[in-house]
């Protein structure tokens, strides 16, 4: 993958400037439990990124159904765990997706236990994108959720104890993707929506569960179920309409989130302007002449990367850049991968107190783990940063040389790479660094897929408006079943946007209502 | 053996009733396991009114059940509890609450006269073979070392009575505490130490044995009662009258019919407040130390002058309750208030209704002291004390059938340590007892805790109608708690219902057939071919008895049961859907850990926020940890991984709390 030249690398970057909508970021939780381990589930195994050949792979009792839905095998289903060569199709509109290999893994002889189907078919995003889709529209179908095809082999005991061990490794890895992804999208449009659903469902819900609890005895207002009524169908329409029409969605950003900070004036912007090869970005000698998020995609050895130049950090003169740094500190948080750039000429003459200067300059620029192992911080901060020790033709070479040796000995510190955006010194072994961490990012199929989003956000939300469907085929004769259906659809819901828990919506009753005893 | 529980339940008389009725439980549990013999006692405060003649004029509002309460109800008379046929036998006004709202949420719930609710229980506490029954007030709780086999750092060792020469000894105890940990009365601006008016405050050893010797954590809640009003003062021209069911419905699956004819029923009243309510409350808020205290007190439970604070401008409810068939006196809910004397008589008088009203005992607040519930294991038994298990308020929650539901599940498991046999759980998978036990033990309280449909995320399968067949089989077979006679009659109507099934499902014409049967039932077009049984009683205009008059051969055996079928039949399907996640919380409440885990230094790779996490909380299971607010996945499955390879090392080594939760 590696390339002659580091130039040509840029050559095909799509390059778009935008500065950010200022949003809030909400605290997710992430859901533990799966949705119902009935369902048969699919997610795409292999990495994204343009990839010869992509993986997906389906667990569940329905996966036979898929197989024969997927590949028009009416009659019988391939000989087990033999690879056969089909025209791969959409369930509904039989339209050709890709022709690529089917194989069959009938339980209990597969990795989950259960009867598994995988697909192999080309890797490009479209491909993957409407096979992912295909899938996530045949009934009882959906994506899984993360850690959950090994969470299922575990449960029909075929993993070994010692493979629980990595398991957990393993989810820790997806959920710390998932949430840093779920941290991203919520922040835009898109999420926004999905939350306004929620809390509006939970509305919903508290209201019918008040109806229920607490009618008998209190004065529930008259009309407090109409009002659900007319909600609950507003809901339904929304949600159908958004899922109707595919151009109103807001794309979900797309690739690995690459992040640039530090303090003031260390070139943060001269190293974006040097890897866009444009001047994306406004540079001066002023400190604080970046104020705002600025954003360039960049394709780095053939993975998408959203690279974000931020604002230095320091405590800000005004308003308007103590914004700045508050969202370059939301970047950060957000993000893959962060270049955290350092003015070598601010390093310490005396070498060996170049680690500690470095450590003390990670401390402020990185957010801090909350009360985190300090072990396992450490570990994933030099997994997630890449020091940039910029500015490099101004320092004298063997103070460099000294400093570098420094460097590779002290242990805890993530890599440093000499540069000079000025002359461009360094940069060759900088953009290898980079693409090799790049790389092992898109290894993992959770960061910034947005096709794997997508079919899951879709799934959860046709889930949810079935269930709402359920409220109004009960609500005149039996409210607690009636219930459930909002119940179930806020559920579905909570997926996307964090979970929702009783107490959550008891404590909605007792705000809106006035309870007694 | 000497099997000693005691009961120190020193609230009001409804309070205590409830709770003694488990402990006949402990008792039933000890008879099934024939331990032939052994002695247990119970122990009453001196005030205690079990005795015929004593007036119970300060208890709490004479009523049992309810939407939520009334679930709980059912399954305590499912686990042979007594308070649902005392109910029966005392009711004077049965209703089933919700109706209109589906099986899954009818609250049944009774009026109940007092003197006569007073008299089943004593009845049947005094025909308890084995049982002795003590008076006495507690004064202190007597521990000794812990027994190294076991986990814990204290074991229990008996009780001492105020005045008493010798201290009672005993290996379980259980203690109900009610509001008199620490309690104190708020009435206008006075303050007096004790947990119900009339009654002597608690001695203090109590209170220092639990939080000094033995190191809980302990928090403070507030609660409250309404003035008692004179029936004859009431202008009940001016009140809506709420009649009961015309056909009283039992609580008991054992009844089938209640005590009271349906014709002598008494009626409830209904009035409103006026604006005038609020000018009192707002007028005396000075001259009223309760509203002022920041203690917690129930959200949905609040006195008349929250109530005004927090929705200013509204009519609110006052329920006017009768105190039972003989008694002159009605009790106002809706009016809990702590005001001094004088202001609550205006402020009654500024309802229209009201406008001549007496009082025979003003109303008053009570702050108190609970036990942090988190400390407790599902058995109720308090994590580092062996033997010491605790029920009722001392909990953290409020109301007769929640303090039922605990000292049912507390009594057995007393009885159960004390014969050295294992102790029990109850899922939240499986009953109302579970969640609400799940939810103490799990997340601790913030507030008093009253149970609420809502909180059973499996509603839908956890029903008031079938309580009998989802805990008496497992009553009987495992816990030992249940009579034989229960037992047998569960069966029968389980298998009844399993037959009646499947002769539904037998039973198929096509839909046209179907329509000229019925008449006019409007069938969905889209189904061709045939219909069964199950599928017509999914349309709400048929029922069971319909289909039985045109089949009669097939479905008449099952009239019985025609009510039970037809809620089946519409269930069924959604419990279905309901069962594959229930399955996976059980097989999570079923890996249990053990209490005594080291989680600060456990060689795992946890982070330190999780392991504090942990070490607070001590989740008695890999499910209840999954429930803790902030736990991560992979933190569960770290964890999962260690109990597994601990478990696996010590396979002979028993978990002392048994999570069972398997059917």
């Amino acid at each position: 993958m590696l390339l002659s030249t580091p130039w040509r690398l840029w050559r095909s970057a799509i390059s778009t400037l935008k500065s950010l909508r200022p949003a809030p970021v909400r605290h997710l939780s992430i859901p533990t439990d799966a949705v119902c381990d009935a369902d048969t589930i699919f997610a795409l195994s292999s990495g994204h990124g343009r990839c010869g050949v992509a993986v997906v792979r389906v667990s569940g009792p329905a996966s036979s159904m898929v197989l024969r839905n997927m590949t028009g095998l009416t009659q019988t289903l391939p000989p087990p765990r033999t690879a056969l060569l089909r025209r791969i199709t959409d369930p509904h509109t039989k339209e050709l997706l890709d022709r690529g290999l089917v194989l069959w893994f009938p339980g209990p002889h597969s990795f989950t236990g259960e009867d598994s189907a995988e697909f192999h078919v080309h890797g490009g995003p479209a491909v993957i994108t409407a096979v992912l889709q295909g899938l996530g529209s045949l009934k009882g179908v959906r994506p899984a959720e993360a850690g959950e095809f090994t969470r299922r082999a575990f449960h029909a005991g075929k993993l070994g104890l010692t493979e629980v061990e990595g398991l957990g490794d393993l989810i820790h890895a997806e959920t710390e993707a998932q949430r840093r992804q779920a941290l991203r999208q919520m922040d835009g449009e898109l999420g926004h929506l999905y939350q306004d659903w929620s809390s509006r469902l939970k509305r919903c819900l508290a209201h019918v569960e008040a109806f229920i609890d607490f009618s008998e005895d209190e004065l529930i207002e008259d009309g407090v179920l109409n009002q659900v009524d007319s909600s609950v169908h507003r809901l339904q329409t929304e949600i159908e309409r958004h899922l109707g029409d595919e151009r109103r969605g807001e794309r979900l950003r797309n690739g690995v989130q690459v992040v640039i900070a530090g303090a003031t004036n260390a070139g943060k912007s001269s190293l974006l302007n040097t890897l866009c090869q444009r001047p994306a970005a406004i540079v001066s000698p002023i400190p604080g002449t970046t104020r705002d998020v600025v954003e360039a995609s960049l394709d780095i050895g053939g993975f998408p990367v959203l690279l974000s130049d931020t604002a230095g950090l320091r405590d800000g003169l005004d308003s308007v850049e103590r914004e700045g740094v508050r969202r370059a500190r939301q970047r950060v948080e957000q993000a893959d991968l962060t270049l955290v750039v350092v003015d070598s000429t601010q390093l310490p003459t005396e070498p060996k107190q170049a680690p500690t200067f470095l450590q003390g300059y990670l401390s402020i620029v990185l957010p801090q783990p909350s009360g985190g192992n300090p072990e396992e911080g450490r570990e994933a901060t030099s997994d997630r940063v890449l020091l940039v020790l910029n500015k490099s033709d101004l320092v004298p070479e063997a103070q460099k040389e000294r400093t570098e040796r420094e460097l590779r000995e002290s242990l805890g510190l993530p890599p440093a790479c000499f540069l000079s955006c000025h002359t461009t010194t360094g940069l060759g072994d900088f953009l290898a660094v980079l693409q090799s961490r790049v790389k092992t990012l898109c290894g993992n199929p959770l960061s910034g897929a947005p096709s794997l989003t997508q079919a899951r956000h879709r799934a959860h939300l046709q889930q949810s408006v079935q269930a709402l469907s359920q409220y109004h085929q009960y609500r005149n004769h039996d409210l607690a079943l009636a219930a459930e259906g909002v119940r179930l659809a806020l559920t579905h819901i909570g997926r996307i946007t964090g979970r929702v828990g009783a107490e959550e919506i008891l404590d909605i009753v007792f705000r809106d209502f006035c309870i007694g005893k | 053996v000497l099997v000693l529980e005691l009961f120190v339940d020193l609230y009001d008389i409804c309070e205590i009733f409830v709770p003694n009725v488990h402990t006949f439980f402990g008792l039933t549990v000890l008879e099934s396991f024939g331990s032939v013999g052994s002695v247990c006692s119970l122990s009453f405060s001196p005030n205690f009114t079990i005795f015929p003649g004593t007036q119970g004029a300060l208890s709490c509002n004479p009523s049992l059940g309810g939407v939520g309460k009334g679930h709980l109800v059912r399954e305590l008379d499912a686990l042979d509890g007594l308070c649902g046929r005392a109910g029966d036998w005392a009711g004077v006004h049965f209703s089933i609450l919700n109706r209109s709202k589906g099986p899954a949420v009818w609250g049944p719930r009774a009026q109940l006269d007092r003197e006569r609710y007073r008299q089943f229980i004593q009845s049947e506490l005094l025909s308890t073979p084995r049982l002795t029954v003590l008076e006495g007030s507690v004064e202190e709780l007597l521990v000794s070392q812990s027994n190294p086999n076991e986990p814990g750092h204290h074991r229990v060792t008996g009780i001492c009575l105020v005045n008493g020469s010798q201290p009672i000894l005993s290996s379980s105890v259980v203690l109900t505490t009610g509001t008199f940990l620490s309690g104190s009365l708020f009435m206008g601006q006075t303050t007096t130490p004790g947990g119900r008016i009339g009654d002597a405050p608690s001695c203090s050893g109590l209170s220092h044995t639990l939080r000094e010797t033995l190191g809980l954590r302990v928090g403070r809640l507030k609660t409250g009662t309404p003035p008692r009003i004179v029936k004859e003062s009431v202008e009940l021209s001016l009140v809506q009258i709420q009649t009961p069911d015309k056909e009283p419905t039992p609580f008991s699956f054992l009844n089938t019919h209640t005590h009271c004819k349906p014709e002598e029923q008494l009626p409830c009243y209904l009035t409103h407040t006026t604006p005038g309510v609020e000018r009192v409350v707002r007028e005396s808020l000075h001259l009223n130390c309760h509203i002022q205290q920041d203690s917690k007190g129930p959200r949905y439970c609040p006195s008349i002058e929250s109530r005004v604070l927090r929705f200013p401008g509204r009519q609110h409810q006052v329920w006017l309750e009768p105190e039972g068939l003989t008694s002159d006196l009605l009790y106002p809910q809706g009016l809990t208030m702590t005001m001094p004397p004088d202001l609550q008589l205006r402020l009654l008088r500024e309802i229209p209704a009201l406008h001549r009203a007496e009082i025979r005992t003003p109303g008053y607040g009570v702050h108190y002291d609970f036990v942090c519930p988190t400390q407790l294991n599902p058995s109720l038994q308090v994590k580092s004390t062996q033997g010491l298990f605790l029920a009722g308020q001392i909990n953290g929650t409020t109301g007769y059938e929640e303090a039922a539901a605990q000292g049912l599940w507390a009594g057995v498991n007393a009885a159960r340590a004390a014969l050295s046999l294992p102790l029990l759980a109850l899922c939240r998978t499986q009953s109302y007892i579970g969640v609400l036990i799940d939810d103490l033990v799990g997340r601790g309280v913030t507030e008093p805790y009253r149970m609420f449909t809502s909180r059973a995320e499996f509603r839908t399968s956890l029903r008031p109608d079938n309580a009998d067949i989802r805990l008496t089989p497992r009553g009987f077979e495992e816990v030992g708690c249940v009579s034989l006679r229960r037992y047998k009659e569960a069966v029968r109507v389980r298998d009844s219902l399993q037959e009646g099934l499947a002769a539904l499902k037998s039973v198929t014409l096509s839909s046209t057939r179907w329509r000229e049967k019925l008449g006019n039932i409007s069938l969905s077009e889209s189904r061709n071919g045939s219909l069964n049984g199950l599928d017509l009683l999914q349309y709400k205009d048929v029922s069971f008895e319909m289909l039985a008059a045109i089949f009669p051969e097939h479905l008449s055996p099952y009239l019985e049961f025609s009510q039970r079928l037809n809620i089946e039949a519409v269930y069924r399907p959604h419990c279905e859907k309901q069962s594959r996640e229930i399955e996976r919380v059980q097989e999570e409440e079923s890996l249990s850990l053990p209490p005594d885990m080291d989680y600060l230094s456990l060689p795992t790779s946890l982070s330190s926020e999780v392991r504090e996490l942990l070490d607070r909380v001590r989740p008695n299971t890999l499910g209840a940890a999954t429930r803790i607010p902030g736990m991560t996945p992979a933190a569960i499955v770290h964890l999962l991984h260690y109990v597994l390879r601990t478990a696996q090392r010590n396979q002979h080594t028993g978990q002392r709390v048994k999570a069972a939760c398997k059917p």
